[in-house]
């Protein structure tokens, strides 16, 4: 109880920093006027840096929180459900599917006709790349790790390929193929209400659909015949659970464009913290997940502007030497 | 009482014919041995026994009805299973794997009952677990991974269970002490299906032997008779000695 309190706290610290640290603009004391203006106490802020706070950082705050938790509670499914520390929801396409959805968009110049249809097109494609993941891997009937796996790596290079191809497609065109490599580089920038919308929708439903399915996650680290033994039909749960985790990623990585490593690192952190067992690791990698992407986008936002740090770089950056870290631990002998 | 029956079981896994019309029986209170060489089908029939492996022909009842309709909680508070490794790549201690165990009696999102506590302390003890049962099961040795594997299977005091070699990796001690658990549980009037290579350790013990031969039942009978030296010899390419019968027995090659 005192730790969820903790963690809270810090997570509520991290958000008013990330409200209030800025190169220019309003800083932390206007953030606390702003919210005390919110409530009604003082005379808040004046209407050019509350709008600002309110509609510039804040929906960006909030898709770096939601966003965060998504990918990270994604990573901890995968790695359940396909039964390998190094699974993350890059695996079966989604994340691909998504870039290519997206670049779409930029590259035809839909994305010109409204905000939200770069992340409309990114999560039609993440989507519609899941499905055919899917459906290629269901041989013989079963919904088994390895054509999962197989599916998964085949469409991956396919779609990349593809999002590639858009991309030199358009190198006549300098502004949309450097807008296209801008964006599936990631970054929360110029985020409005309609993302944070998007993205936090994504959470919670998907949040509330994994929620009674904690235990399955458990049973799903077992063999599929031990978990039948237990009472789970396993390739069903299996399928459903992912979809769920391709949810949160496409709800995420629609809005965020490529952000590295976040669902494949944090889980492996919430790990070393609570364990393995889903009912803790869950929350946990969310939690850590939400810090994460609001840290790392504080740190973009605060590096020099003609630094053009986007925040899939940061994420990398962080996420590299993490996987080093956790090669060397391996080569202890101990487990990843 | 609860029965588990598999008739004329045929499974086709790819190319091979895995098993031909095999079938084998578990009541409460037996312990029965399964046997048969490298490949012989004993892992597809304990599968196929379970319902986790789709039969291309025959038929698995469990209580009387097809295995295929019980509910996936029944049918786990009924027939347990041991397979033959631990298989999660992730740091779970003892304890919590066999906590596992009681997931078929626990209702989705409860916490762990009285009930559920004193089931996987039972079940810790029962296989001497309790030393290691906090470790991460990643640290510990085979032997240790196979007991923490029958404890969860124990902990879902399912009174049919079924176990895939579970004396692998195991010293002798804990193998002699194994064979003894069953032997309890059987008297408890607990119904156990062992497949294992091990005959001397199990067939003493067992009250049935079925030999399982390219798919098909070859002897389905007590040790004695099951394992007799011309069945030996035309099923494993074994004799063995003494003549007089009876358990141990030394193998060795023909000829």
């Amino acid at each position: 109880m005192t730790r969820a309190l903790v963690a809270v706290l810090a997570l509520l610290a991290l958000a008013a920093l990330h409200l209030g640290l800025a190169r220019e603009g309003p800083g932390l004391a206007d953030v606390a006027a702003w919210l005390a203006g919110c409530v009604g106490v003082g005379d808040g802020v004046p209407a050019v840096d509350a709008f600002v706070l309110g509609d510039i950082r804040l929906p960006r705050l909030l898709v770096a929180l939601c966003g965060g938790a998504s990918l990270a509670l994604a990573g901890a499914v995968m790695q359940a459900t396909f039964r390998n520390p190094l699974a993350s929801p890059d695996l079966v396409g989604t994340s691909a599917g998504a870039a290519f959805g997206g670049a779409l968009t930029i590259v035809t110049g839909a994305a010109a006709w409204s905000v939200i249809a770069t992340p409309a097109g990114s999560l039609l494609g993440a989507l519609a790349t899941t499905a055919l993941v899917f459906t290629l891997a269901r041989a013989h009937d079963r919904f088994a790790v390895t054509s999962l796996l197989l599916a998964g790596i085949a469409l991956n290079t396919l779609v990349g390929a593809l999002t590639s191809f858009a991309v030199t497609f358009t190198f006549d065109n300098y502004t949309a193929s450097s807008r296209v490599l801008f964006w599936l580089m990631g970054g929360l920038d110029a985020r409005t209400w309609e993302h944070a919308a998007i993205t936090a929708f994504g959470l919670l439903l998907c949040g509330a659909l994994l929620r009674p399915a904690v235990r399955d996650l458990d049973l799903l680290t077992l063999s599929d015949d031990a978990a039948h033994s237990l009472g789970l039909d396993a390739p069903r749960a299996r399928r459903r659970l992912v979809w769920i985790a391709c949810g949160l990623t496409a709800a995420t990585v629609s809005n965020t464009g490529g952000i590295a490593f976040v669902g494949l690192v944090v889980p492996h952190l919430a790990r070393l913290l609570v364990g393995p067992a889903h009912d803790r690791l869950l929350p946990a990698s969310a939690w850590l997940g939400a810090i994460l992407l609001v840290a790392a986008d504080l740190g973009c936002r605060l590096a020099p502007p003609d630094a053009n740090l986007r925040l899939g770089v940061v994420t990398a950056f962080l996420g590299a030497p993490y996987f080093l870290w956790l090669l060397a631990r391996h080569r202890r002998g101990e487990a990843l | 009482m609860t029965d588990l029956v598999g008739s004329d079981l045929a499974v086709q896994l790819g190319a091979r014919r895995v098993l031909a019309g095999a079938s084998c029986a578990l009541r409460a209170g037996e312990l029965v041995l399964l046997a048969g060489r490298n490949g012989a089908g004993k892992s597809t029939l304990l599968r196929a026994l379970l319902g986790a492996q789709a039969v291309a022909g025959g038929a698995v009842q469990l209580g009387g009805k097809p295995i295929g309709s019980w509910r996936g909680d029944e049918r786990a508070r009924q027939l347990a299973f041991v397979p033959q490794a631990i298989e999660t790549p992730f740091e779970f201690t003892g304890r919590e794997l066999v906590a596992m165990g009681r997931h078929p009696h626990r209702g989705r999102g409860a916490p762990l009952s009285a009930d559920d506590r004193t089931a996987i302390a039972e079940a810790l003890r029962d296989v001497d677990a309790e030393g290691f049962a906090d470790r991460p099961v990643t640290t510990l040795s085979g032997g240790e991974q196979r007991r923490i594997a029958v404890a969860r299977a124990l902990a879902t005091k399912a009174p049919l269970l079924l176990l895939d070699e579970p004396t692998n990796c195991l010293d002798l001690e804990h193998a002699l002490q194994l064979v003894a658990l069953m032997d309890r549980l059987c008297a408890q009037g607990r119904g156990c299906l062992v497949a294992s290579h091990d005959l001397n350790l199990f067939a003493p013990a067992a009250d049935r032997v079925v030999v399982l031969h390219e798919g098909r039942v070859a002897a389905d009978a007590p040790p004695e008779q099951a394992l007799a030296p011309a069945l030996l010899r035309s099923v494993f390419g074994v004799d063995c000695g003494p003549a007089s019968g009876g358990f141990p027995r030394a193998f060795r090659l023909p000829g």
